[in-house]
């Protein structure tokens, strides 16, 4: 293999990766916070890749306003799943295995509910981009993927400052660390706790968008959260540069082995990795282990 | 007959639901994964059977040793870690074994599957092994050892601290439950007489926690009712057999908020408590 196609490999592999990124911390936000994993995000990818569709096909077909629209539409559908679903549970008090449940019955819900409703048909969106290709020198970049990989990488930036500095990002790295501490220090969970959810929908309506537009929509394209949930895992659960660190690793390696070895045996080799993975390095490239509290 | 069909794959259902509970349900341990060892125990019965010649016993066997091997292997780097990694690795584990499936293709058939095998599995077999595995569930859980796994589900720091060995316990039930889903698995492959590697997604997986769930996780009887409403809901109303998930999801929110405790709140429907309930308590 030559170092051409290698470096077109990675190229391609990382505008990817960056989407699986999104899905990382978009995953990973909600494990911080709430230390269950999220898998109703899934749904939202999946919700916001049909809204997505329909807005630009059929309300207007402007790329900025559509894209936008979506990833707010993704963030209230978050905020209102964990207001229906979550909410309910962590009031009473009930331990944490209900909440697990009941996210992988809100991903079964959206994924049905697109399956029985709208399964039958693909869906594609409107073409945005005339020229399709890029040139550099030797190497070939697809603009739509150019474009993901930009989007990612400021949307992700965004979230870092605002995790950072920002007074609800304190908030939200405060309840992260203790979720009953910060209620005595005047600080309303609830709100809080909102707030992670809106975020992580935006990222799920943003990642969502951007498959929709890459590939075409299905019902099963929430099933993509596991590549993120991989990352995820890679990078150590619930930090954000691991998880854009591992959702670009992933992304690349994905790549350059289904040129090397063809897509059939890629997965194995993936998850196969992972479980080797856990069993040298449990707490990912992040370095931060994630261990039940009493 | 047509009954009798609803009947089969009901009880076939219901033995990898009953495999779930005691792992879900009595340990607390989630897992998403067990599509993976169905295939397993169907892919595995079903070749050694067709292409290398063992008995229909023996190829039962082997299918419930495979199985209950495969999740040591997985249990070992995961239980060690926090429930989640658990969940997400099995996940992988499904969709790794899917593709493996697929990949094998001179073995398995690929995505066109396996046919062929002559059925060697009729309704006294299945629910002969519903009773069995009840049985076996059902002593587990009152053992000490089922007491155990119990504390563990409950307060896994707690459980340590007795003097519990956590992770001991966890390879054991998930071994356990590995080897009961293999084995329904098999049963599958010699009754419904073809299997192919998407037969079993997480899709599949997931609803066997969700119904352990609907059933309540005290309550063998509960489980084995939710599964059997479940599993034959959809051949008796074919009209809206689509929408059939749909609405298991939003029933499903609807117990875990306003009945956590599943749908017969920890009770088992012994003999004894059944007479006791006709006197009035």
């Amino acid at each position: 293999m030559n170092w051409n196609i290698l470096l077109q490999q990675i190229l391609n592999g990382i505008s990817l990766g960056g989407v699986y990124a999104l899905m990382a911390v978009g995953f990973g936000l909600i494990f911080n916070v709430l230390k269950f994993s999220n898998f109703s995000h899934g749904g939202v990818v999946t919700l916001s890749a049909y809204i997505g569709f329909f807005l630009s096909q059929h309300l207007l077909p402007s790329f900025l306003v559509t894209f936008l629209l979506t990833a707010v539409a993704g963030g209230l559908a978050a905020v209102t799943i964990e207001r229906l679903v979550f909410r309910p549970i962590r009031r009473k008090g009930y331990p944490v295995s209900m909440l697990i449940v009941n996210s992988i019955t809100v991903a079964m819900l959206v994924q049905q509910f697109f399956a029985v409703t709208l399964g039958s048909d693909y869906y594609t969106y409107p073409v945005f981009i005339k020229e399709t290709a890029l040139h550099l020198g030797n190497l070939t970049v697809s603009k739509i993927y150019l474009l993901m990989l930009g989007i990612s990488a400021v949307v992700l930036g965004g979230l870092s400052y605002v995790i950072r500095k920002t007074k609800i990002g304190i908030a939200i790295r405060a309840v992260s660390s203790d979720i009953s501490t910060p209620s005595l220090m005047g600080v309303n969970v609830d709100f809080v706790i909102s707030v992670a959810f809106f975020f992580s929908g935006v990222l799920g309506g943003i990642t969502g968008y951007l498959l929709g537009m890459a590939f075409t929509v299905d019902p099963f394209i929430g099933s993509m959260i596991l590549k993120g949930i991989i990352a995820s895992i890679i990078g150590g659960m619930g930090s954000i540069l691991g998880g854009v660190i591992a959702g670009l690793l992933l992304g690349a390696a994905e790549s350059l082995l289904i040129a090397e070895i063809g897509a059939a045996l890629t997965p194995i080799v993936i998850y196969g990795a992972i479980i080797v993975l856990l069993l040298i390095r449990p707490q990912g490239i992040a370095g931060k282990i994630a261990e039940v509290k009493a | 007959m047509f009954y009798l069909k609803v009947l089969e794959i009901t009880s076939l259902y219901t033995i990898l639901v009953l495999g779930v509970y005691l792992m879900t349900g009595l340990t607390g341990l989630f897992s998403l994964g067990q599509g993976a060892f169905v295939s397993i125990g169907a892919y595995t019965a079903a070749i050694a059977y067709m292409n290398f010649g063992a008995p229909f016993p023996l190829a039962l066997a082997l299918a419930v040793i495979i199985g209950a091997i495969l999740g040591f292997l997985v249990g070992i780097p995961t239980l060690r870690l926090r429930r989640d990694y658990f969940l997400l690795v099995t996940f992988c584990l499904s969709e790794m074994v899917r593709a493996a499936l697929l990949y094998l293709s001179q073995l398995t058939g690929g995505a066109l599957g396996m046919a062929g095998m002559p059925k060697r599995v009729g309704l006294p077999l299945i629910l002969g092994s519903i009773v069995v595995i009840t049985f076996i569930t059902y002593s587990l859980k009152r053992s000490r050892f089922g007491r155990d796994c119990i504390a563990i589900r409950d307060d896994e720091l707690a459980a340590s601290m007795m003097g519990i060995n956590v992770y001991a316990h966890k390879i054991k039930v998930f071994m356990i439950s590995s080897a009961i889903t293999a084995y329904g698995g098999a049963l599958y492959a010699f009754n419904i007489l073809f299997i192919e590697p998407n037969l079993f997604n997480w899709l599949e997986s997931a609803k066997l926690i969700i119904i352990t769930f609907v059933g309540g996780l005290n309550s063998i009887a509960g489980v084995i009712i939710a599964s059997t409403i479940y599993y034959s809901f959809g051949e008796f109303f074919r009209f809206i057999d689509v929408w059939r998930d749909v609405l298991l999801a939003v029933v499903v929110v609807l117990v875990i908020i306003f009945r956590p405790g599943g749908l017969l709140q920890g009770l088992e429907l012994l003999p004894s408590k059944l007479r006791a309930m006709r006197r009035g308590r």
